[in-house]
């Protein structure tokens, strides 16, 4: 190169060399690339105007909407983009935060609601109170007893859990609903909210007002609630799930002092929003007329394509991927954990591993029915469990996202650097204390993004589910893990064949939209945390 | 390794101050304000239907109108088709009632016999199977002889084969696949005993597919319920029927099917295992289905409601089951 230093050409430049065939092949990528984009961009408008049909809408309403609303959104994202990228990060995250908050707060009412009710959580959180306490006094008293305390450990718990909660639900009486939610979920949250601020900024003081302010703001819905519309349940549930997320992230924006002006955009939209609908009621233009609506999420399936609604499946969907997260992400993780940890890597075993591996990578590529035929005769046949239920539809779908979540896992486990691990053994410490301490910390964050990652996959399968018998209309939403249930896309699937054209266009476009809604928002969760990781690097 | 201990005493005060915290405040509430727990309904409340999706959206419909007057019912409705139904779902004790748009078959009731499920057999009405083509196409009206040569194995390759005065074009099929009781009627009562049923031709269980299928392409046939042809009237054309030469050409309609002048009318059935019946939810809503029946509710799907007389033997049937 030193040669060339006269010319300040690099070699090839010339005539000598042909460039055409390298941009034929850049034109082609980009062709590739755009086709692609294209493709899911024009699907996604489809749906959505189905769903919407904004066009069912006023002209003025349209007009006055996109003046208060996408106006300004698309000045402040020009202006974010060119002049504050930092800010533009912050706005990012301060309109998804809570929208990410609002689901999950939606997803924990299914849960109490259907699910466990909240003297089920209750009793449950009791019972593990008494293990702890149970657990601790021995560990106290018999400190050098290893073996005696594994056992304590698993089995206390175990014995509680399966007799306390039927003690406690059988008594005769018991708080009502509200403070029982008040004490088994606010306080806990709290607590967390409290020891959380605490370490951040290394005062008690600090996390003792954060958990004041938190019971303080959950126990205002007892009085406050009623008077705005709301449940004292619900209030509860929007403060600590919605509000102490929402109200840390805004602290620490403000604390750091960077990129605080972008915490205006969602000020900026809900205002919007809220002056749209002012303007527009005032005018009398009328909005569009959607399938997607409030309607539409809370009420339950009908043969009225008016009247039909998506709830049912929802609350089967959200069970479903409880029963995946109690049962295939312990095996998955745990199985990532011993192959990178632990297996033998060399000789005859290692070679075994290997294959186990390989295999394992192939098992991601099986076919979700074939899933769906090993769960009907692995569960329902010979296990005997109930056809349809959201135990069995968990199960054969954790089956399906096994392989995905011990390779994410793996992945995630090998990313952590070897010197992290030669540096804690080095200090003296022991495999189990290495990889208590130092891998699974660091690698955690990763293994949660495959894991949401993996959920994602799971929450849209259908085929599965219709090999197991999960049934095209449930109207009651299930009550427990062992009812027949519906999920999202086995809802859709259903829509897709009825006689009535409706049907097909708008409820199933409505569906469609909810389904991807969840899941993109699943999916930016896993982008989130892992952009959070990849920055501490 | 001074570490590690101090590590866990500090999380060993924090679990306590944790403990001491959640049970203060659940003692203070349990104090406070208390409220009386009461039951609520039990497991067996349910009636799971599953069979043909033909009948599918009648029970649907029953199990909508059902539950709005028995809000503690849980109806669940599925699609199967008749024949994955009864060897899936029904026969194994899975589900309380199939729907079928054939009768159930020997082998089917050994196996469901087998796991000591005793199928009760009820007709709710009748479809008018209706055959239908592109839209374009000159054919007006068929016998059950040219439909037999159109579709068994090894009968026409084109229209001409059939019909000389018909187009000279290869005939493009579109049916249901042979788990479904459409098909099963079809082979049994219109090819009958000239031949098998072709195995060639577009087969989707989703009766969608093949309005779809048939309207986008000239020169085809096929054949699904009549509700789907309503719903669809203007994409495509439905076939005259006449039984023999000497029969008059009748459009499919849900008048002419309960006449009996449209000939290619044929029985849907629910079937309803023998021990479900004892549970009351499940004899509810079979006597709420029977009832309806002969109402316009089963017209406004789209099939021909059964008459009284079916009505009253089935109730007959349904009562003596019980006792």
């Amino acid at each position: 190169m030193a040669t060339n230093q006269g010319t300040g050409e690099w070699y090839g430049t010339d005539e000598a060399v042909s460039r055409v065939r390298g941009q034929a092949f850049k034109t082609l990528c980009l062709g590739a690339t755009l086709l692609a984009l294209l493709a899911v961009f024009v699907l996604l408008l489809y749906v959505a105007n189905d769903a919407f049909r904004p066009l069912s809408a006023d002209i003025g309403w349209l007009l006055s909407f996109a003046a208060t609303v996408v106006l300004p959104v698309l000045a402040a994202v020009g202006y974010y983009y060119t002049r504050d990228t930092k800010a533009g990060e912050t706005a990012t995250i301060a309109l998804g935060l809570p929208v990410i908050c609002l689901l999950l707060a939606g997803g924990v009412f299914i849960t109490f609601e259907h699910i466990v009710s909240v003297y089920q959580w209750l009793s449950i959180l009791v019972s593990l109170g008494i293990a702890a306490a149970i657990v601790a006094a021995h560990n106290r008293v018999r400190a050098d007893a290893d073996l005696e305390r594994f056992a304590v450990i698993v089995g206390v718990p175990a014995l509680l859990l399966w007799y306390v909660p039927d003690v406690i639900l059988s008594l005769p009486v018991l708080p009502t609903q509200s403070l029982a939610l008040l004490g088994s979920f606010a306080v806990p949250i709290a607590l967390a909210t409290g020891w959380f601020v605490r370490r951040q900024r290394e005062s008690d003081r600090d996390g003792a007002i954060a958990a004041a302010v938190t019971i303080v703001g959950a126990a205002a819905g007892l009085g406050v609630a009623p008077v705005v519309g709301l449940s004292p349940f619900v209030w509860m549930l929007l403060v600590t799930i919605t509000g102490v997320p929402v109200g840390l992230y805004v602290e620490s924006v403000f604390r750091r002092g960077a990129g605080v002006s972008g915490l205006a955009f969602p000020v900026l939209v809900g205002g919007g929003i809220l002056m749209g609908v002012v303007i527009t009621n005032a005018l009398g233009f009328t909005g569009p007329n959607p399938w997607l609506d409030w309607g539409f999420l809370t009420s339950s399936p009908s043969r009225t394509p008016e009247d039909a609604g998506f709830y049912p499946p929802l609350v089967g969907s959200v069970m479903m991927l409880l029963v995946i997260v109690v049962s295939a992400f312990p095996v998955g993780v745990g199985a990532a954990i011993y192959l990178e940890e632990y297996a033998p890597k060399r000789g005859l075993l290692g070679r075994v591993v290997d294959l186990i591996e390989v295999n394992i990578g192939n098992l991601a590529g099986v076919p979700s029915v074939v899933y769906g035929v090993l769960g009907l005769a692995l569960f329902i046949r010979w296990g005997g469990l109930g056809s349809g239920t959201a135990l069995v539809g968990g199960f054969t779908i954790g089956l399906l996202i096994l392989p995905i979540v011990i390779i994410s896992s793996q992945e995630a486990i090998r990313a952590v650097p070897d010197s992290m691990r030669q540096a804690s053994y080095g200090m003296g410490a022991t495999k189990w204390q290495t990889t208590r301490n130092v891998v699974l910390p660091e690698a955690l964050p990763g293994i949660m993004t495959g894991n949401i990652l993996a959920m994602g996959r799971a929450i849209g399968e259908t085929a599965p589910l219709l090999i197991i018998g999960a049934p095209a209309v449930v109207r009651i939403a299930p009550a427990s893990f062992t009812n027949k249930f519906s999920a999202m896309p086995r809802q859709i699937y259903t829509w897709s064949s009825e006689i009535d054209v409706a049907f097909r266009h708008g409820v199933l476009a409505a569906g469609v939209v909810t389904l991807l809604v969840v899941l993109l928002l699943m999916n930016g969760a896993a982008i989130i945390i892992r952009n959070k990781y990849q920055r501490r690097d | 390794m001074t570490d590690t201990q101090m590590d866990r005493s500090a999380r060993s005060v924090s679990r306590r101050k944790f403990l001491a915290a959640t049970g203060t405040v659940s003692a203070l509430s349990l104090a406070g304000c208390t409220e009386n727990t009461g039951g609520n309904g039990g497991e067996n409340e349910r009636v799971i239907v599953t069979g043909s999706s033909t009948v599918f959206p009648v029970s649907d419909t029953l199990a909508e109108a059902f539950m709005e007057d028995n809000g503690n019912v849980n109806v669940t409705t599925d699609s199967t088709g008749t024949g994955g139904g009864f060897s899936n779902n029904f026969c194994p004790g899975d589900s309380d009632i199939n729907g079928a748009s054939r009768p159930i078959q020997d082998a089917e009731v050994q196996t469901c016999n087998d796991n000591g499920v005793e199928p009760l057999e009820f007709q709710i009405g009748s479809d008018a199977v209706t055959m239908a083509v592109h839209n374009d196409s000159p054919i007006d009206c068929v016998t059950y002889d040219e439909l037999a040569q159109i579709w068994s194995e090894g009968g026409a390759e084109t229209w001409a084969d059939v019909n000389s005065d018909w187009p000279d074009e290869e005939i493009q099929r579109f049916g249901p696949p042979s788990t479904s009781g459409t098909f099963d009627w079809f082979r049994n009562n219109v090819i009958g005993d000239s031949g098998s049923h072709i195995t060639q031709y577009e087969k989707t269980e989703n009766d969608n597919e093949l309005v779809q299928g048939i309207s986008t392409t000239e020169n085809a046939i096929g054949y699904f319920g009549y509700a789907y042809y309503r719903e669809n009237q203007d994409q495509l054309k439905a076939l005259e029927i006449k039984e023999n030469e000497d029969g008059e050409c009748t459009p499919p309609s849900i008048d002419a099917a309960q006449s009996g002048a449209y000939p290619m009318a044929r029985p849907l059935y629910i079937y309803v295992s023998q021990e479900s019946l004892q549970r009351d939810p499940v004899y509810n809503f079979v006597e709420f289905y029977i009832e309806e029946s002969s109402t316009d509710t089963i017209s406004e799907v789209g099939y021909v409601p059964a008459n009284e007389d079916m009505v009253e033997s089935n109730l007959e049937k349904l009562e003596n089951a019980v006792n």
